[in-house]
C-alpha cells in the first residue's frame, strides 16, 4: 500500500473512533452521582425544554408549587395516627407547606404552615392575614420537623441532591442506586438517603443525623404507584401512595386522590403576629 | 481505494461527529429572509449598549421601536423573563425576585417533543417564578381555579382585550411635549396580544374621581415625570381583565395600577405596581421587563394579523396556555 493511502487509512480509523469511542463509553460508563439524579429528575418530569421559542434553552426543573389530596392514615399528634383526609399545598421557592389534616373519630381538624423559618398553625387557611379570619398561632420549634416533609418528597430529594453537588453520593444496595447527601439551612446535619427503583423512580427516603439534638426528626418515607394524577396534565409523575414512618410507627398512610403539579397559585404569607413572636424569640437568643 | 475516496469518508466521519451540534441555531442568527430567530438558549437580556438620549427639554426619550428582541408575548424565554426566572447558561437558572437557584442541565441535543409535550412544558415554564400577587384567602381558591380553567374563564378569549396592565409594554412609543402615544401591536388571534394604543397626557391634569368614570379595559391614564422615569398612574377600570399575562388574576374596578417606564442606552425596563386593596392583601409590582431598542434606524410596526379564534370552544381537557 502507498505511503499516502497508509496514512489516509490511519486517519480514517482514528476518526471512526472518535466518533464511536464516545458512544461506547457513554454505555459503558458507571453512573456517577450527577447521572442518577438526572435520571431521577427525568423519570418524575423535571427537567423540561421547549415550549414556542424555547427549543434552545437548557432543561431547567419546572416544579415549583404542587397540592395534592389522600385520605387512608394520618397525623394525630405526638407521634399517633388515625383515619382521615390530607391535604398538602407546597412550594420550593420559597421553601413552604401547609398540610391541611381532618380526622375522623373523634373528628378533629389541623392545619400545620412552614415558610422559611416560620412555623404557625391556622384555624382556618390564610387565618390570621385579615381581621376576623381565624387565629394563626406561632409554634417556632416545629420549623425543623415541618420543613423536613417538604424535602423528604421525591422532588425535594431531587433538589436538595442537586443543591448539595458534590457532597451527594452514590452507591448501589441490592442493586438499587442509593443517593446519599446532606441538607442544609435548617435542615442542617440531616442527611437523607435516597433509593431509587429500576425506573430511577424514588421509591424510599430515610433520615440520618449524628446530631442528638435531631434525632426527633428520624423518618422513613415510602412513594409508590408513580403517574400523572393531575386534573391538568403536565407529565409531572407524582407518587399514588405514600407512607411515613416515625421510630418504627407508621404516621401517615395514604392513597393519593389528586395531585396537581402545574404550579397552581399557592401562597403562603407569614401573619404579623408569627413574624412579631418570631423575632421576640429571636430577641431571646440574643440576649442569652 | 483512491486517497479521495479516503478523505471523502474522513469527512464524512467528522461531519457526523458534528451533527449534534449543527442541530442547534445559535441565539442571534438570522432565519431565512432576514428576521431574527425567535428561539433563544438563555432568557436573561443583554446589558445596556448606548447613550441615553433626551429631548430639548431635557427629559429621557423614550421614542422608539420596542421590538429589537424579536420576540412575542407567546415566546417561552419571553414568558420566562417575565415571570422572573432568568436561564443564564447551560448550567445556571434563578430566580429574579429570591435569587434562589433552579437546576439546569445542558441540551444534548434538541429534544423531540411532539406539540402536547411543548405546550405541556410551557404551561410549568410559565407558571414557575416565586414573584405572585398576594389576595386576600378568601379569594385564592377563585385564582387557582380561574387559572385552571382559563380555556373558559379568560377574560381576553374570545379576542376581547387585554386591557392596562396585561397588555404589558409598548412595542412603539412616541413622546411629544404634552402627551405619549403607545401602540401595542396584535398578533393574531392569540390570546390577549390584540392591537391597542394609549394616548396618554402628561400636562399637569388630575384624575377625574373615580366615582365621575365609566370602567374602561385601559382605565385613565395620566402620566408623571419622578426624575428620569416615565410614570403612567390610572385608574378606572371594568373588571373584565386580568392584570397579568397568566395566573387568572382577576381584580376589582377600584384597581390603581403604577406603569413605571426607564430608559437606559438602548433598554427600556417596566414595571406595573398594582393596588387593588378589595382583593389583595398588599400592592404586588410585577417582575421587571426589559426591552430593547430596534437597532434598524427605519424599523416599522408589522401590520397586525387578525384576530379570529376558533380553536377553545373545541378544546376538551383542561390543558391551556
Amino acid at each position: 500500500m502507498p505511503r499516502n493511502q497508509k496514512i489516509v487509512a490511519a486517519l480514517f480509523v482514528m476518526a471512526f473512533a472518535a466518533l464511536v469511542l464516545p458512544i461506547v463509553k457513554a454505555q459503558t460508563a458507571a453512573p456517577d452521582a450527577a447521572k442518577v439524579i438526572k435520571a431521577a429528575a427525568d423519570a418524575m418530569g423535571m427537567p423540561r425544554t421547549g415550549g414556542p421559542g424555547g427549543a434552545l434553552l437548557p432543561e431547567v426543573d419546572v416544579i415549583n408549587r404542587m397540592e395534592f389530596w389522600g385520605s387512608g392514615t394520618v397525623p394525630a399528634g405526638n407521634g399517633a395516627a388515625a383515619k382521615g383526609d390530607y391535604h398538602v399545598a407546597l412550594g420550593y421557592n420559597p421553601p413552604a407547606m401547609r398540610v391541611e389534616v381532618a380526622r375522623t373519630n373523634p373528628d378533629a381538624h389541623t392545619i400545620e404552615t412552614v415558610r422559611d423559618t416560620y412555623a404557625w398553625n391556622e384555624s382556618q387557611i390564610g387565618a390570621g392575614l385579615e381581621p376576623g379570619r381565624g387565629t394563626a398561632t406561632p409554634v417556632a420549634n416545629a420549623v425543623k420537623a415541618r420543613l423536613l416533609q417538604l424535602w423528604i418528597l421525591p422532588y425535594g430529594v431531587v433538589k436538595a441532591a442537586y443543591a448539595a453537588g458534590d457532597q451527594t453520593k452514590l452507591s448501589t444496595e441490592n442493586g438499587a442506586n442509593v443517593l446519599t447527601f446532606p441538607l442544609s439551612g435548617e435542615l442542617a446535619g440531616i442527611t437523607l438517603k435516597a433509593t431509587l427503583d429500576a425506573k430511577n423512580f424514588v421509591t424510599k427516603v430515610e433520615t440520618q443525623t449524628d446530631n442528638p439534638a435531631l434525632s426527633n426528626l428520624m423518618r422513613t418515607a415510602e412513594y409508590s404507584d408513580y403517574a400523572d394524577h393531575g386534573d391538568i396534565l403536565t407529565d409531572i409523575k407524582s407518587p399514588g401512595h405514600i407512607t411515613i414512618k416515625r421510630g418504627g410507627n407508621t404516621v401517615l398512610d395514604v392513597q393519593i386522590k389528586k395531585w396537581d403539579a402545574n404550579n397552581p397559585y399557592l401562597v403562603f404569607p407569614v401573619p404579623q403576629n408569627v413574624r412579631n413572636a418570631a423575632g421576640q424569640e429571636s430577641s431571646k437568643v440574643a440576649e442569652k | 481505494m483512491s486517497s479521495a475516496r479516503y478523505l471523502g469518508l474522513i469527512a464524512l466521519a467528522a461531519s457526523l461527529c458534528l451533527l449534534p451540534a449543527a442541530g442547534y441555531c445559535q441565539e442571534g442568527e438570522e432565519a431565512p429572509g432576514g428576521a431574527p430567530r425567535m428561539d433563544h438558549s438563555v432568557t436573561v437580556r443583554p446589558q445596556p449598549k448606548g447613550e441615553t438620549p433626551r429631548t430639548p427639554d431635557g427629559h429621557v426619550d423614550f421614542t422608539g421601536v420596542w421590538n429589537g428582541m424579536a420576540d412575542n408575548l407567546l415566546g417561552v424565554p419571553n414568558q420566562m423573563h417575565n415571570e422572573g426566572i432568568a436561564v443564564e447558561n447551560n448550567h445556571s437558572t434563578y430566580d429574579v425576585l429570591t435569587g434562589a437557584k433552579v437546576a439546569t442541565w445542558p441540551l444534548a441535543r434538541p429534544k423531540r417533543q411532539n406539540n402536547e409535550q411543548s405546550e405541556r412544558a410551557a404551561t410549568l415554564f410559565r407558571r414557575m417564578g416565586a414573584s405572585r400577587p398576594i389576595y386576600k384567602p378568601e379569594y385564592w381558591d377563585m385564582v387557582k381555579e380561574l387559572d385552571a380553567n382559563a380555556n373558559e374563564e379568560d377574560p381576553s378569549n374570545n379576542c376581547m382585550p387585554a386591557g392596562v396592565p396585561r397588555m404589558g409594554s409598548p412595542s412603539y412609543i412616541g413622546q411629544f411635549p404634552n402627551y405619549f402615544i403607545f401602540i401595542y401591536p396584535g398578533q393574531g388571534g392569540l390570546i390577549a396580544t390584540q392591537t391597542a394604543y394609549r394616548m396618554i397626557p402628561i400636562d399637569g391634569r388630575k384624575h377625574t374621581p373615580l366615582q365621575d368614570l365609566d370602567g374602561t379595559y385601559n382605565g385613565e391614564g395620566i402620566a408623571h415625570w419622578e426624575g428620569d422615569t416615565l410614570v403612567v398612574d390610572s385608574w378606572g377600570f371594568v373588571t373584565a381583565t386580568w392584570f397579568d399575562q397568566l395566573g387568572g388574576y382577576f381584580h376589582s374596578e377600584n384597581m390603581h395600577v403604577i406603569e413605571r417606564f426607564q430608559r437606559n442606552g438602548n433598554t427600556l425596563t417596566w414595571t406595573a405596581t398594582i393596588d387593588d386593596p378589595d382583593v389583595l392583601l398588599e400592592p404586588w409590582t410585577t417582575t421587571p421587563r426589559i426591552q430593547l431598542l430596534n437597532p434598524n434606524p427605519k424599523a416599522m410596526l408589522p401590520e397586525s394579523l387578525p384576530c379570529s379564534e376558533r380553536d377553545l370552544a373545541h378544546a376538551v381537557t383542561k390543558e391551556h396556555h
